[in-house]
């Protein structure tokens, strides 16, 4: 048997610092951190940016997972990205198409003039409504792990982008069948309204998303002013409805009526774009983009907190 | 701030705040306390949930967190790994970060096991590439070569941590921060997630590690902080830290014994040879003074805890008990005990009338200290310091 040690510690002794162990700090702590500690969160752009862009990889996953679950269960799978816009377009027929004062494209047929507005909405539309909710339906994940928040929207918009692709079927089958070919204008004019659109859409959909987890009322009324939208962009009327002098404020606000209106005349008449609504097209993605991503940056120290 | 080298952690003076029990809707609340901050009337609207917490931990080294539920303890965590932001103080945690705090957050339960592997990957921070490379390495340590293809939910919540775990135990991280995650696994799958967090060690990843099993903390982890309220009550080395909190816990403990029974409990005491201290290997004498209100015949039980949570062993005596005080004297003999704090541990029971009520509830009576040898340092991979002391005669031949 080995030598005992029979000196009994008292009881109710407070913990002594024995050897390097460091103890009993809490007596002399102030109730609140002196101001000088207090941490202010500076997200530089091009940290946030560089750091986003290390993290691409999650996004690509984000978006396998939520495509792959999406249709997993569905029996039509990957058929539902054609069937909602073909239905809104059967809808959109049924109810306007007789309408002549909102006035259509001269010799251009109906289903070609909305389906154009409808690719382009519902890219839009979806992509807010499912990227504004984005952080509040990945709580767990995100209160639990550490990657740029931006992820979580700019998922989900990735996601819409692949739905919207595969919506692009019917439009060329309704090209098919109308026999028109789109103009050569067509080849840079629709790429370069889909950047704004993507970038506007990020803009946007970050600020919304950032905002709502501070105003979770935000999450009710998003679905209305989503679909109020649709009644005030140029989707099943034409946007030179809009006064020439006005349409310029419109374009800042609304950048989706200059781009819906110069991908569809560049398709169907090999139309130029307006240069003054769309630059105030641009001007206004650019402001969103500024805009949002700086309440997103602002608010993130919050969200795994409140989310 | 100077840059540290991979893997070093830098916590100082860290202070968190949480928003108190939310009354109003957020927005309103805010509208709330800017005019309360006008005034300047009103209690404060949150409360502090870390206090001043300071801690480095040099590359490659460990570093365990303990401390009762709601002490601060994941808050920290979740602050070192950039999940959340602290609101006072400053923080570095350099070089890649692994951070585990739970299991099954990543994991979804439409997607089958093999594309959660490369979702959770993802979200730990995996490459693709690396995940591609790991896969066979991964399924095989979580052992679900049959299950691989199967929807996750339609795993056991065991299984599903065994994924996850799994995924980032191949990782490699410059830091690696693992909350309180292995509880769910089999004892089999806890013992591989230990030794697989020590050869992570081994190869230079910094640990920190939240557990309420002090064991595995002190087999993991060199250095050890105590959190309780917000606040460092020690740190140090893991075996001071965690005797001290083990003594923190007991004291806790031992005031919350009342007497509740039919039976009551007068006295109780423990002497080891002559009257002394318990001594290893020893004899010892339990003395309890009790009272109760009517002869019984009953079940006495005595039982001796390490702490007051871990239990060592138990014996049982079958009787007559008289009315009025009466005294209960138990021999141990060649006491089995290391080094140490133990409880000792009562109980009486009978039938008939007393069969849906003890008449004394299971419940730590008195603390004593056991002296002799130390308890053995757990070899690497041993999760349970065997606790037993056993008289051995050896010979090799």
């Amino acid at each position: 048997m080995q030598s005992m040690a029979l000196s009994t510690p008292q009881e109710g002794e407070t913990p002594s610092a024995s050897g390097n162990t460091r103890s009993g700090e809490g007596s002399a702590l102030p109730a609140e951190p002196p101001s000088h500690l207090i941490y202010r969160h500076e997200a530089r752009l091009r940290t946030s940016l560089s750091d986003l862009w290390a993290s691409r990889d999650i996004i690509y996953t984000l978006a396998e997972r939520d495509i792959r679950a999406q249709y997993k269960q569905a029996t039509l799978g990957m058929l539902w990205a054609l069937i909602v816009p073909m239905a809104m377009l059967g809808i959109f027929i049924l109810i306007f198409s007789r309408t002549k004062s909102l006035g259509v494209l001269p010799g251009v047929p109906y289903p070609i003039f909305a389906y154009i507005g409808i690719l382009c909405w519902t890219f839009f539309s979806q992509s807010l409504g499912t990227g504004g909710t984005a952080l509040l339906n990945n709580h767990d994940l995100m209160s639990k792990t550490q990657f740029p928040r931006e992820c979580f929207p700019l998922e989900t918009i990735l996601v819409t982008a692949v739905n919207t692709v595969l919506a692009w079927i019917p439009l060329v089958l309704l090209f098919i069948f109308y026999r028109i070919v789109p103009k050569p204008a067509t080849l840079w004019v629709v790429p370069l309204m889909m950047l704004i659109e993507v970038l506007f859409t990020v803009g946007l959909t970050l600020g919304v998303a950032a905002l709502i987890i501070q105003m979770r009322d935000l999450a009710q009324v998003l679905p209305m002013i989503i679909q109020l939208g649709l009644f005030v962009t140029p989707v099943i009327w034409q946007f030179s409805i809009i006064p020439a002098k006005w349409q310029i404020v419109y374009g800042f606000f609304n950048p989706l009526g200059p781009v819906i209106d110069d991908a569809r005349r560049a398709m169907l008449l090999g139309g130029h774009p307006a240069p003054i609504p769309l630059m105030a097209a641009i001007a206004g993605t650019a402001c969103y983009l500024a805009v949002g991503y700086r309440l997103f940056k602002r608010f993130e120290v919050n969200f795994a907190d409140i989310a | 701030m100077p840059t540290l080298p991979k893997g070093s952690i830098r916590v100082e003076h860290v202070w968190k705040k949480f928003r108190a029990d939310r009354t109003a809707p957020l927005f309103y609340d805010q509208i709330l306390r800017a005019r309360r901050s006008l005034t300047g009337g009103g209690g404060r609207p949150y409360r502090w949930v870390l206090k001043d917490v300071s801690v480095t931990v040099e590359p490659g080294g460990t570093l365990g967190l303990i401390g009762i539920n709601g002490s601060g303890k994941t808050t920290l965590l979740k602050i070192i790994s950039g999940t959340t932001y602290q609101s006072a103080g400053q923080l570095q945690a350099e070089g890649r970060l692994g951070a585990l705090l739970s299991v099954t957050s990543g994991i979804h339960p439409d997607l089958t096991g093999r594309e959660n592997v490369f979702l959770y990957g993802a979200v730990l921070g995996m490459r693709r590439k690396i995940s591609r490379e790991r896969f066979d390495e991964i399924v095989e340590f979580a052992g679900l070569a049959d299950a691989i293809d199967r929807q996750v939910k339609f795993f056991s919540l065991g299984m599903q941590m065994r994924l996850g775990f799994s995924i980032a135990a191949f990782l490699e991280p410059d830091i690696l921060l693992v909350d309180e995650v292995l509880s769910v696994g089999d004892a089999n799958f806890q013992q591989k997630c230990l030794r697989r967090i020590e050869e992570v060690v081994r190869q230079g990843t910094t640990l920190v590690y939240v557990s309420h099993d002090l064991t595995s903390v002190e087999a993991t982890c060199q250095r050890s902080l105590w959190l309780a309220d917000a606040v460092v009550q020690a740190a140090g080395p893991t075996r001071e830290v965690a005797a001290l909190y083990r003594k923190s816990v007991e004291q806790d403990a031992s005031l919350a014994t009342s007497n509740d029974g039919v039976v009551r409990m007068l006295k109780s005491s423990i002497t080891g040879p002559d009257g002394g201290p318990v001594l290893s290997l020893e004899d010892a004498e339990i003395q309890l003074t009790l009272n109760s209100p009517e002869a019984v015949e009953a079940d006495f039980y005595v039982g001796v805890s390490l702490g007051t949570a871990f239990p060592m062993f138990i014996t049982k005596y079958h009787g007559l008990f008289p009315s009025g005080d009466f005294e209960v004297k138990c021999q141990l003999h060649h006491v089995p005990l290391f080094k140490g704090r133990y409880s000792i541990w009562t109980a009486m029971t009978s039938f008939g009338k007393w069969a849906d009520n003890p008449l004394l509830p299971w419940k730590p009576a008195v603390a004593f200290d056991a002296f002799g040898p130390d308890v053995l340092e757990p070899p690497q991979g041993v999760m349970v310091a065997a606790p037993l002391h056993v008289g051995t005669t050896w010979s090799v031949e």
